[in-house]
């Protein structure tokens, strides 16, 4: 089988590959550290990684970086669930009623298609500056990418699998449970999976703008005191955080979905 | 007439891009109770239509139709139906796609071990628990025969099931399904482009035109029972019968070879 042939390529390579992809990290800090040493670009501008990186450790030593996570994942998770759930229920609604889908469609394209960043102030305005305004951000990010993917693996349905359950003379619901659902089930996973980094990024754009005690608050706060080491040891904070995310979706999608 | 399938008078029209389709005309024919029919054709010919009416798929539009001496619906308890391509659910293993339709069928005793004796019987023991993805088209199409038969239905309607696979695996799974047929007895229509599968399966061709369809031929084959397709590849009588048949074809139609497929 090919797939297992590439894997087995891959498991072959697989030292190969942890420790070049560590050599890439290392150059890369190397090249930055020597450019900010050198003033070839100011430090001031790009941060110097000898700098930022105990910054980072100290921070988290401290606690005063945990208290920014737990805000900013608090609220992921929060708009990440709600915006899930009210995506899910949309879809159950759209996909039982064909009717009202074809009603709403241009609807839904209409407030996907707006740029939901640029709402954000207007969350604050209606919100306040607390973590109601994050949520929210969240929400409108994650809700439209989950109901985008679920319609969209609702509507990939294979038509023979259609006919099979006609000729076994299954009913509407039981077509709808023991076909729809489970042909939709790849794409909502991956509407998941996309759906939370997302919602990361709606929560750290509030945060941006109204400050507190999240990760982007903080962002905020060293960029307006040109602390350019602060601003990427938070950076860094979020690449990581928002990846291990990504490959949790990844893994739990994987032990879910063994039959692909 | 008790059981069998009767069909009178029957024509079919589709409406495709504004246009009328006339697909079916006037088709009659009365299959008997336990008996091995293949409808073959070219493409355009109607029979996956006239195998849709029959299994309820499609409705009736013209004429009659009775299957067992009643109208038939779609999801009739005594009724099967096979797709051309497999319709294997991915999601569920070879074992749970079979028990998927076979328990829409309440009433059959110790399912579970039917199934396992069908899987067994069309060479897929130590497959039940592998899922669709991982297996061969021909294998997969095992899964698909399996699931049929496991609805234990008088009426099976199999519709191009073979069209896909290579030449080797083909005469292999012909052999399962008579194998399957000689056990159950069901009354079986087969829908093929393959004139030779049709001679080597049936107990009767229904040859059709292209659109619209009309009957041509109505062929007995009375090659001894039980067959193995294997064995009669080799012999005279088989493929007398093909180029006979052949010949009737390009007779009745005015048809070059190409417009029907050699098997």
């Amino acid at each position: 089988m090919p797939a297992s042939a590439e894997w087995g390529a891959a498991s072959r390579h697989f030292g190969f590959i942890v420790l070049g992809r560590l050599a890439l990290l290392g150059i890369g800090v190397a090249v930055w550290e020597a450019l900010a040493r050198t003033d070839v670009v100011p430090a001031a501008f790009i941060g110097q990684p000898s700098i930022f990186l105990p910054f980072l450790l100290a921070h988290i030593a401290d606690g005063s970086l945990l208290v920014a996570i737990r805000e900013t994942l608090t609220a992921t998770l929060a708009a990440f669930v709600i915006g899930g759930i009210a995506a899910l229920l949309t879809a159950l609604v759209l996909t039982a009623s064909p009717l009202i889908k074809q009603l709403v469609d241009p609807f839904i394209d209409a407030m996907n298609a707006l740029p939901r960043v640029a709402l954000v102030p207007l969350f604050i305005v209606w919100f306040g500056l607390g973590t109601l305004s994050k949520i929210v951000s969240g929400i409108s990010l994650m809700y439209f990418i989950l109901l985008y993917n679920t319609l969209a693996g609702a509507h990939s349905v294979d038509p023979d699998h259609i006919q099979l359950a006609r000729s076994l003379g299954l009913s509407r619901k039981r077509i709808f449970t023991s076909i729809v659902v489970p042909t939709a089930i790849p794409a909502i996973f991956a509407g998941l999976r996309l759906g939370l980094v997302y919602t990361l990024l709606g929560v750290v754009t509030a945060e941006l703008i109204a400050g507190g005690k999240g990760l982007g608050s903080q962002i905020s706060y060293y960029s307006n005191t040109f602390d350019a080491n602060g601003v990427f040891a938070v950076l860094l904070v979020l690449v990581i955080l928002s990846y291990a995310l990504a490959r949790l979706m990844t893994y739990v999608e994987g032990r879910l979905m063994r039959w692909r | 007439m008790e059981g069998g399938i009767v069909v009178e008078r029957v024509s079919h029209v589709y409406a495709q891009r504004g246009r009328n389709v006339h697909v079916l005309d006037d088709i009659s024919l009365a299959i008997r109770h336990g008996q091995f029919v293949a409808l073959v054709g070219p493409s355009g010919s109607g029979k996956t239509t006239l195998l849709d009416i029959l299994s309820g798929l499609v409705p009736l539009q013209a004429g009659d139709v009775l299957v067992a001496g009643r109208a038939p619906h779609a999801g009739r308890p005594d009724t099967a139906r096979m797709f051309a391509r497999d319709a294997l659910l991915p999601w569920l293993s070879a074992y749970q796609n079979v028990y998927f339709a076979a328990r829409t069928r309440p009433g059959l005793q110790e399912r579970e071990k039917a199934i396992l004796t069908l899987l067994n019987e069309v060479g897929l023991h130590g497959f039940e628990r592998v899922y669709p993805r991982q297996l061969s088209q021909g294998m997969r199409q095992r899964v698909a025969l399996a699931r049929t038969f496991s609805l234990q239905s008088a009426y099976v309607f199999l519709d191009e099931p073979f069209g896909a696979l290579d030449a080797q695996t083909k005469l292999l799974l012909q052999d399962k399904l008579l194998a399957l047929w000689e056990r159950f007895r069901s009354t079986v229509v087969l829908v093929t482009h393959d004139l030779g599968e049709a001679v080597a399966l049936s107990d009767r061709v229904i040859v059709m035109s292209s659109r619209p369809g009309r009957i041509l031929a109505d062929v007995t084959i009375d090659l001894p029972r039980p067959r193995s397709v294997r064995a009669l590849q080799t012999r005279r009588e088989y493929h007398e019968i093909y180029s006979r048949l052949w010949r009737e074809l390009e007779r009745a139609a005015g048809m070059t070879p190409e417009s029907v497929g050699a098997g």
